[in-house]
């Protein structure tokens, strides 16, 4: 994923979280990562606060970390892929626009005969 | 193409590629939350005073590690299947190309419209010049055009090859007696490079396979210098 370096650069290698997880890199990640983490402190800290059970605020804290990192996951991804669909189709438009101006295959010649009529 | 201690995919060159980068992340997530889950589940085993030596059933824990699983393989499940079969949709190549894989090179034949056929060997160590790629340049590339879907048709003339190009999301087997077919489409110009994905003798690591991707122009001046 990385472009090739100059030779004066330093080689950065990507943080990857147990190993696995590059964040840096793949779109949605470091979101969904930071949302969870403070979804889980916000969960297990008020469980806490509430119960003063050590333990059971800990696993309170881990599950509420999964479902955060999940739902933001998702929700996040599904953002992203719907705004990749409209730059494709506005990438399009443009190209289609540019090569087919002042031609009977004009986009916008089609759009206001079908308006007029 | 790769680059040094390279970890995670290449740089996705079409459109499969990218829906396979996105299932990728997506995958990998799930991965990321399981591996936590079982790291802080065996802290937690390392570190209870509680035993308990008269248990006889966990109904509630049986369900939740039965529905939960069966859950996250769905979740997975459904956007793999999703992409495998958006692999097999049709979409009208403009050109045919067939590749056959010999021991130790890659042989192209482009015999739509005239007879043109070539051998792709690697270029030796001692042969390149300062720039060149070690162990993945070839002396004759397969040019083709970007941005239109190309067939390909993959088979072998001695044993089983493998033609694999990572950026495009490609790997089909070359198997001799048999026509493999896959579809080529770049979204942008330039180089990309793959190796031979399946043993096939002591030189099974220095048969490269190397597309050059380039506008339809350079194509048709390429194809009608070959011929």
């Amino acid at each position: 994923m990385a472009a090739a370096r100059e030779p004066h650069e330093p080689e950065k290698k990507s943080f990857k979280l147990l190993g696995i997880l590059d964040v840096e890199n793949i779109p949605c990640a470091r979101e969904s990562i930071l949302y969870g983490s403070l979804g889980s402190v916000v969960a297990g800290l008020g469980h806490f606060l509430v119960t003063s059970r050590i333990r059971r605020s800990c696993d309170v804290g881990v599950g509420g970390f999964m479902l955060v990192t999940l739902g933001c996951w998702f929700h996040c991804r599904y953002n992203f892929a719907k705004q990749r669909i409209q730059e494709r189709i506005a990438r399009e438009g443009i190209k289609n626009k540019i090569l087919y101006e002042s031609t009977h295959l004009d986009p916008e010649r089609k759009t206001a005969s079908s308006n007029s009529s | 193409m790769a680059y040094p201690s390279q970890l995670g995919l290449q740089d996705a060159t079409s459109p499969i590629m990218e829906e396979l980068m996105n299932f990728h992340d997506h995958t990998l997530m799930i991965v990321f939350l399981i591996s936590s889950l079982v790291l802080y589940i065996i802290t937690l085993m390392l570190t209870t005073k509680l035993t308990h030596t008269s248990t006889m059933d966990a109904q509630e824990v049986e369900t939740i590690w039965t529905i939960l699983p069966a859950v996250i393989l769905i979740l997975i499940a459904l956007p793999s299947l999703r992409i495998l079969y958006m692999m097999d949709e049709i979409n009208n190549p403009i050109i045919t190309v067939k590749t056959m894989g010999h021991q130790w090179y890659w042989s192209y034949e482009y015999t739509d419209y005239e007879d043109l056929c070539f051998d792709s060997y690697m270029i030796p160590t001692n042969d390149l010049k300062p720039g060149d790629l070690r162990l993945l340049e070839v002396d004759n590339r397969m040019v083709l055009p970007m941005e239109l879907p190309i067939r390909m048709l993959i088979s072998s003339e001695d044993v089983l090859h493998s033609w694999a190009v990572p950026s495009l999301g490609l790997k089909t087997d070359a198997i001799p007696g048999r026509l493999n077919q896959a579809t080529i489409s770049s979204n942008r110009p330039g180089l990309f490079y793959g190796q031979c994905s399946e043993i096939c003798g002591s030189n099974h690591s220095f048969m490269p396979i190397v597309l050059e991707m380039v506008p339809m122009k350079c194509f048709e001046t390429w194809s009608v210098s070959m011929i």
